[in-house]
């Protein structure tokens, strides 16, 4: 037994040099290589703005042609996709979860709104951060995430109004950056989020602030949003605060996209009328030039001038729209053989700025406004026919000062179908005229049928008791 | 060793010494195979006189007259008894043909760091000799395995060249995080990455390929937490141990060569052109269309009626059989030498080995050569240096396969109107000739990319180079009696390159070619410290017991260059190379590591009770300090009840329980799973000029090993004296904390997470018997494995099935059914009266809805029972040896079905398709043919047919291997004579039986990843089949 135990300590001894020579947990520690670790990534504000920036990298991400495209197929402005098995799935309204296009488009909306989350959750990671710093800082983000948003559930459920209380399903509404998911919010939460933030923004934003979230950019949002509401009073009064801030005025040509190149810088080329936009095109970073292509979606989609068969050409409801008074000179932006209506609005456009939220479409917003609640025909009017000066020369084809209600909102329906082909607006005006209660139809089917709202992605799924939107019924 | 050596020197003795004998006893000692035994003992009347076999296998045993009873002997063998009898003067010759013993109590097994005699193993523990291995040519050695052991499913790859196995003991075990088993080879867990190249060319590389299956002496497959435990952290889904060989005493010299060919073991039925053409106007038709259908690469739905009729007739003058153009026959051929030798204080084994292993895929080809040494060397009594070490490359010529292209373009994109070459001139746009006749026909796949599978084989270069060298050293100290300290330190180098070149001959409008370069390099240290001590507590019991700590370290790099415009092959010439302008992407390093503290005690108790404990804490740099080390126990115990002195049966001769409980894990996940990361990026990714940071991947500082407890029972015995030994086995295990790369809604900001989510189970029970049926000069042998396993996803937590998915396979995590369960709109029939595709509901109502929210469990690739069942003749110098396995009870997703035999497309099909319905009243397997994919209820626009019509039953009984061998014992005498040659014509998948239509039951398709490979089991994608090999070979040993 002696001699047992002596063997026995003899091991106890082996074993524990055994552990000497190899024990270190230094020798477990391996961290990823060109990343940053996420507890290091945000210290000062320059990163809360690095942050900030990347939010905006995502909206110019959506914003270049892939949110507009969709949109459009949603609506009978659009002829059938050349050969694009998603867009044609789009323009069926037969997405499912499995459409890579527009489940990639919601996902992207939501990485903006996760980035704009984290912004404002990471204020107290900052020492020194002074508060007016903090306060664009949050205002900037809450931007992001209302027009994020607002996109969402514009495109992913049925409008305002669509029930009584809006108790409808919306989209899942996020507010924080924590991990666990969330279940779609009702339209009237999501709608009430959207408009506290854009409200937030406007407060807080200086008016102008180049192609970054402002106070009027804010109002060109919430006039936009109001719209959609319904609340007619409260979109005239956003859209007459843009409108009157005298900072933009309406361009004197149809061509809003303003392209550069790498001698003409694309911040130098925000058109007047962009309200809040996108900048595509070249920067100057350290003195060099850099290309940072934000068009893509509109250009290798659109244009027929490099393309023989684009994937997106106007439908022929659009093209007759145009044969009505060919004096129009918007009517240039389709190159027609009778059977496929070629986009033109893009050609010979490679890099170039899009406006999102333009006074156009604001003065239509408040002509359509005034209409509908009553209000001052005579402004609205005077909206309308500065739009139409533009295309038809000045008082070729105004409308006149005693029009009825009626006629200013057709009217103005009109022109801001026009003004905004290919620009995704038009997808609103089919919701808002269906939830009205018009008789509205697009290819032929009722306005809200199963299949009008994209179908989430089938990750979104991935947590039990996700409700999915209800698939077909619009062929 | 020591018992051998000085059973060898007795021996050379006891040769000396009887060279001036007078009378007795002399012969040859064989093994069943016929081959001389040297070392086997030859003992008369009880022990009184005994010599040893020399190197042939020869003894002389002096005798006297009379009658003696003559035992003949060798570790592993039935002893053999004979009566002699000898008169005055009288000298007699008796040859002895000994027996493996099938129970083998006292062979050496190998466990994890030591070895242990059989009797005293209390794991479950399948053991393979290099003979098994060998004996059966493969691809890689590790396709050998299969059926060879109970509950260790192998699933060999596609007929590709050099394409790897999928190895399952007892079951998946794992959702997202690697489930292969972990290989040590000679005690270095080897690098076993199968995605360094993700599934480039439809092919993962294979981390196997290069080990020359002749270097090795034994491979142990470790299954029950026994035997895994004290590989802890990553021993959950079991253990394979290589051991090479190593030197004996004398000189002993092996040869070995091979050569053979090989064809598809089966082939596609695709549609000619007659019949693709009159489909395809039966589908138009159908839909409604008038006069003569457009075609593919022809024309298109808006060309004029006459345009349309004058391509289809145009298309009826060709007729080209693709699938004979990219198959043909593979020959194959190999060289392996070695030797061994060994003497007082050293010993050495030295290979080398060139294996050239042609697929039946034009083109594809895999050569290996490798280079082993591993030497001993003792200069003194107490101290031992152990060295091994090995050099091999591997260079994979290859091919476009499965989607990639190849015979996979063959079943599907490649039309059979399309000529392999022009007889016109193609003029571009503006006019400038574009192509002459006789070159290439170049298509475009519906994807716009373009083909002829012919073109891109005959022109493009792509050559994989995989230099691998796995290298041990080891000092073994013995300072005290029964005590031995183990020093060890491993480097497992791995680089492997792939070079492609693609010219401008596969464009249809380019002048220039491209190129690219892929390297990536692993290295892997290991580091080891052992203590292993044996005392005897009293006269009957026994204490072992082992200590040790380990550490492992991994580091992987690569780059990437990619050359735009080329005009030849820039990586064969240097001055091309120079002028090119490469752009270089380097791969991030890619870091891990392991610290482990193990130990191992083993009690016995009378040589008949057994019991032991194993422990093991292993930290791992892939998981953050809150869960950083796990603790790994298992318990076991084995009682040899035959050895009980109460234990006595005319019938059984040999009894052993054993039961063991253990818990093992499972860290095969990627190395920075853990890490919330943000990327800064300075490539130019900038908004208005402005920089940017933004996050990559959420952080999961709680992510945890995957743990699996195990509790094993089994019976082992042996019945009439051994004649018929059986193990039956059962076991429990279940896996918990399972690790799933799971898919999290977009809303939370990113789109995957990993986590711990999943519980898994697997139970089975396993059955081995071995019979000598017949024994004698006509010996006739069988061996039966059986496995069944039952697996079952308990839980994921509070996702759903699409929460995690095995690539492009349709495979989901579904709760109550296996990993890798296939996710489908269910079909039920083919309306007798429309035509159309009848599909099932959740709730079992029929629709003709196709609906991807009623997809639902509609099987799974994991079979109920696996099996091989080896029999073994032998009569004189003859042996004829079957090896048949079988798999019954999965299903096999054919995925490509899905277009082959779905709506007429762009797709070449299969001739099933005439089994489609024509008319009201018909009862046909396949709906009315359409080119409009909505007329099954498709979204338009999207011809994929996912429903269970393409899941088929994969049961299948296949004859793996059929070798016919002659063993002459001896050529020429003396010095140089050749102890033994054993030539041997064996057939590789001869035959299979199965109800599956389509090419091979026996799949395993490229994967996306570890978790796609785990959960993607049988579903083939224009998979290549297996192939059916012929070879002849010859081993010889002098």
């Amino acid at each position: 037994m002696q001699t047992t135990m002596k063997s026995l300590r003899h091991i106890a001894g082996i074993a524990g040099c055994a552990l000497l020579l190899t024990g270190c947990d230094k020798m477990l520690e391996f961290e990823p290589g060109d990343v940053i670790l996420a507890e290091d990534a945000i210290n000062t504000a320059d990163d809360l703005q690095r942050m900030l920036n990347s939010n905006y990298d995502v909206l110019a991400n959506l914003l270049n042609g892939r949110q507009q495209c969709i949109a459009e197929l949603l609506t009978d402005n659009m002829a059938r996709p050349y050969s694009s098995l998603d867009y044609t799935a789009v323009w069926n309204r037969e997405t499912n979860f499995f459409t890579p296009t527009t489940g990639g488009l919601y996902t992207d909306f939501y990485y903006a709104i996760y980035r704009a989350n984290v912004v404002v959750e990471s204020f107290d990671l900052v020492e020194g951060l002074d508060d007016a710093t903090r306060l664009r800082l949050e205002a900037e983000s809450r931007f992001v995430r209302a027009v994020c948003h607002w996109y969402l559930v514009k495109m992913w459920a049925y409008p305002y109004g669509f029930t009584a209380d809006n108790s409808h399903l919306g989209v899942p509404l996020r507010t924080d950056a924590v991990a666990p998911p969330s279940p779609r919010a009702t339209v009237a939460e999501v709608y009430a989020q959207i408009v506290e933030d854009l409200e937030f923004a406007k407060a807080n934003l200086p008016d102008e602030n180049g192609p970054y979230a402002s106070s009027m950019a804010a109002s060109g949002f919430l006039a936009h949003v109001h719209f959609q509401r319904q609340d007619w009073n409260a979109s005239q009064a956003e859209a007459e605060r843009v409108i009157g801030s005298g900072l933009f005025q309406l361009d004197d040509d149809l061509d809003r996209y303003e392209a550069g190149s790498d001698s003409v810088l694309a911040g130098d080329l925000i058109n007047p009328e962009t309200v809040f936009g996108i900048i595509g095109g070249y920067f100057a970073v350290d003195g060099d030039s850099l290309l940072n292509d934000r068009s893509y979606a509109f250009r290798d989609n659109f244009r027929q001038d490099n393309n023989l068969n684009p994937q997106m050409t106007f439908s022929d409801e659009i093209h007759q729209l145009f044969q009505i008074n060919q004096a129009d000179d918007r009517g240039a932006w389709i190159n027609s053989n009778e059977v496929t209506h070629k986009v033109t609005r893009f050609d010979g456009k490679q890099f170039f700025n899009v406006p999102v939220v333009h006074l156009t479409g604001l003065h239509l917003l408040r002509a359509m406004s005034i209409a509908e609640n009553g209000g001052d025909l005579s402004t609205a009017i005077a909206d309308i026919n500065a739009i139409r000066d533009r295309a038809f020369g000045a008082d070729q084809n105004d409308l006149g000062p005693g029009s009825d209600a009626g006629t200013v909102l057709a009217a103005a329906r009109e022109e801001y179908r026009k003004e905004t082909l290919c620009e995704g607006w038009e997808l609103d005006q089919v919701k808002l005229r269906g939830v009205m209660g018009e008789d509205e139809t697009v290819r032929g089917a009722p306005w809200d049928c199963p299949g009008s709202l994209l179908q989430f992605p089938n990750s979104s799924t991935t947590a039990a008791g996700f409700i999915l939107n209800e698939e077909g019924g619009c062929l | 060793m020591h018992q051998m050596k000085s059973r060898i020197a007795t021996g050379l003795l006891l040769l000396c010494s009887v060279t001036a004998w007078a009378q007795g006893l002399n012969g040859t000692i064989t093994d069943e195979n016929g081959q001389p035994m040297p070392g086997a003992t030859i003992m008369a009347n009880g022990g009184a006189r005994g010599v040893t076999s020399d190197m042939d296998g020869h003894y002389a045993l002096p005798l006297p007259a009379g009658q003696h009873t003559v035992e003949f002997s060798f570790v592993g063998y039935l002893k053999i008894a004979r009566e002699v009898s000898l008169s005055v003067g009288q000298s007699k010759t008796l040859d002895v043909r000994m027996e493996s013993d099938a129970v083998m109590m006292d062979d050496v097994v190998v466990i994890g760091y030591g070895v242990q005699r059989r009797k005293e193993v209390t794991g479950s523990i399948a053991q393979i000799d290099s003979k098994q291995i060998t004996s059966v040519r493969t691809p890689s050695f590790e396709a050998a395995l299969q059926g060879q052991a109970a509950g260790v499913q192998v699933s060999q790859s596609s007929g590709v060249a050099g394409a790897g196995s999928l190895i399952r003991v007892r079951g998946v075990a794992s959702v997202s995080a690697a489930g292969d088993p972990l290989y040590v080879v000679d005690g270095i867990p080897i690098t076993q990455n199968y995605f360094l190249r993700g599934n480039s060319g439809a092919m993962n590389n294979n981390p196997l390929a290069t080990i020359n299956p002749n270097d090795i002496e034994s491979v142990e497959i470790l299954k029950d937490a026994a035997a895994t435990g004290i590989y802890g952290s990553r021993g959950a889904n079991g253990v394979i141990l290589i051991t090479t060989k190593r030197g004996k005493a004398g000189t002993t010299y092996e040869f070995s060569s091979s050569a053979g060919f090989s064809n598809p073991a089966s082939l596609p039925n695709m549609l000619n052109t007659e019949q693709y053409l009159t489909l395809r106007q039966e589908a138009w038709e159908n839909d409604g269309g008038t006069g003569y259908v457009w075609l593919p690469g022809f024309t298109s739905a808006g060309d004029s009626p006459e345009t349309r009729k004058a391509a289809y007739a145009n298309a009826l003058l060709t007729n080209t059989d693709w699938v004979n153009e990219t198959v043909g026959t593979g020959v194959k051929h190999n060289y392996s030498f070695g030797v061994r030798k060994g003497g007082e204080k050293h010993n050495i084994y030295a290979g080398v080995s060139y294996d050239d292993n042609g697929s039946y895929l034009i083109g594809n080809s895999y050569e290996r050569v490798s280079g082993r040494v591993n030497a001993d060397f003792e200069p003194v009594e107490w101290a031992k240096i152990m060295l091994s070490s090995s050099l091999s490359q591997g260079i994979n010529n290859r091919i476009d396969a499965a989607w990639s292209g190849g015979l996979g373009d063959a079943m599907s994109n490649a039309l059979p109107y399309y000529p392999v070459y022009r007889t016109d001139t193609l003029f571009g746009a503006d006019g400038t000739v574009q192509s002459l006749p006789g070159d290439y026909y170049l298509y475009q796949d519906e994807w716009g990319g373009t083909k002829n599978p012919v073109a891109v084989r005959e022109s493009k270069t792509w050559i994989t180079t995989e230099n691998r060298s796995i290298n041990n050293a080891s000092l073994v100290l013995n300072p005290m009696d029964n005590l031995f300290i183990k020093g060890s330190g491993g480097f497992d180098y791995m680089h492997v390159r792939e070079d492609i070149y693609n010219p401008p001959s596969i464009f249809i409008s380019s002048d220039l070619g491209n190129a690219n370069r892929y390297a990536n390099y692993v290295l892997n240290w290991n580091y080891s410290l052992t203590a292993d001590y044996k005392m005897d507590l009293t006269e009957f019991s026994t204490l072992g017991l082992l200590a040790g700590s380990e550490f492992q370290r991994t580091d992987s790099y690569g780059y990437g260059i990619g050359f735009g415009d080329v005009t030849g092959p820039v990586f064969e010439n240097d001055s091309l190379l120079e002028i090119a302008n490469g752009q270089t992407t380097v791969n991030n390093p890619s870091q891990h590591s392991f610290l482990s503290y193990f130990g191992r005690a083993n009690y016995t108790l009378k040589d008949r009770y057994f019991f032991q404990g194993t422990a093991r804490v292993d930290g791992s740099s892939r998981f953050g300090r809150n869960y950083r080390y796990g603790f790994f126990p298992s318990l076991s115990a084995g009682w040899v009840v035959s050895d009980e002195p109460w234990f006595e049966s005319g019938t059984i001769s040999f009894m052993k329980a054993r039961t063991s409980w253990g818990k093992t894990g499972n860290a095969a996940l990627p190395d920075y799973a853990r890490f919330g990361t943000y990327s800064a990026p300075d490539n130019g990714i900038l908004y208005n000029g402005q920089p940017i940071l933004f996050p990559l991947q959420p952080a999961n500082p709680n992510l945890r090993w995957e743990t699996s407890r195990t509790v094993d029972a089994s019976i082992e015995l042996g019945f009439w004296n051994d004649r018929v030994t059986t193990e039956l086995a059962y076991y429990n295990k279940l896996s918990q904390d399972v690790i799933m790369n799971v898919s999290t809604p977009p809303s939370t900001g990113f789109t995957n997470r990993w986590d711990n989510v999943a519980t898994i189970l697997n139970r089975g029970v396993e059955l081995s018997i071995k019979s000598r049926n017949l024994i004698g000069d006509f010996q006739w042998t069988t061996e039966v494995n059986f496995a069944r396993n039952y697996n079952e996803l308990q839980d994921i937590g509070n996702y759903t099935p699409d929460a995690v998915s095995g690539g492009t396979n349709d495979s989901r995590v579904i709760p109550g059914s296996p990993v890798g369960s296939f996710y489908l709109m269910e079909f039920s029939h083919v309306d007798s009266e429309t035509g159309l595709p009848v599909y099932l509901d959740r709730a079992g109502n029929e629709t003709f809805d196709y609906d991807n929210n009623e997809r639902k469990y509609v099987g799974d690739g994991l079979p109920d029972f696996v099996g091989g069942m080896t029999n073994t003749f032998r009569w004189k110098n003859w042996d004829l040896r079957a090896l048949a396995t079988f798999s019954y009870g999965a299903k096999i997703f054919d995925s490509s079905s899905k277009r082959q035999l779905g709506v007429v497309t762009s797709w070449n099909m299969r001739t099933e398709i005439l089994d489609r319905w024509r008319q009201p009243g018909d009862e046909a397997t396949f709906p009315r043919l359409t080119l409009d994919e909505t007329t099954y209820g498709l979204p338009s626009g999207f011809p994929w047919w996912n429903t269970s019509l393409f899941v088929f039953d994969a049961s299948y009984l296949r004859l793996r291997n059929l070798t016919l061998g002659y063993t002459i014992p001896r050529i020429g005498e003396g010095k140089h004579a050749i102890r033994n040659v054993r030539v041997n014509a064996s057939v590789t998948n001869l035959f299979t039986i199965t109800n599956f239509p389509g090419l091979d039951p026996e799949v395993v398709r490229d994967f996306e990843n570890a978790q796609d490979r785990n959960m993607s089991p049988n579903v083939t994608y224009l998979t290549p089949p297996q192939e059916r090999a012929f070879t002849l070979g010859i081993n010889m040993s002098f």
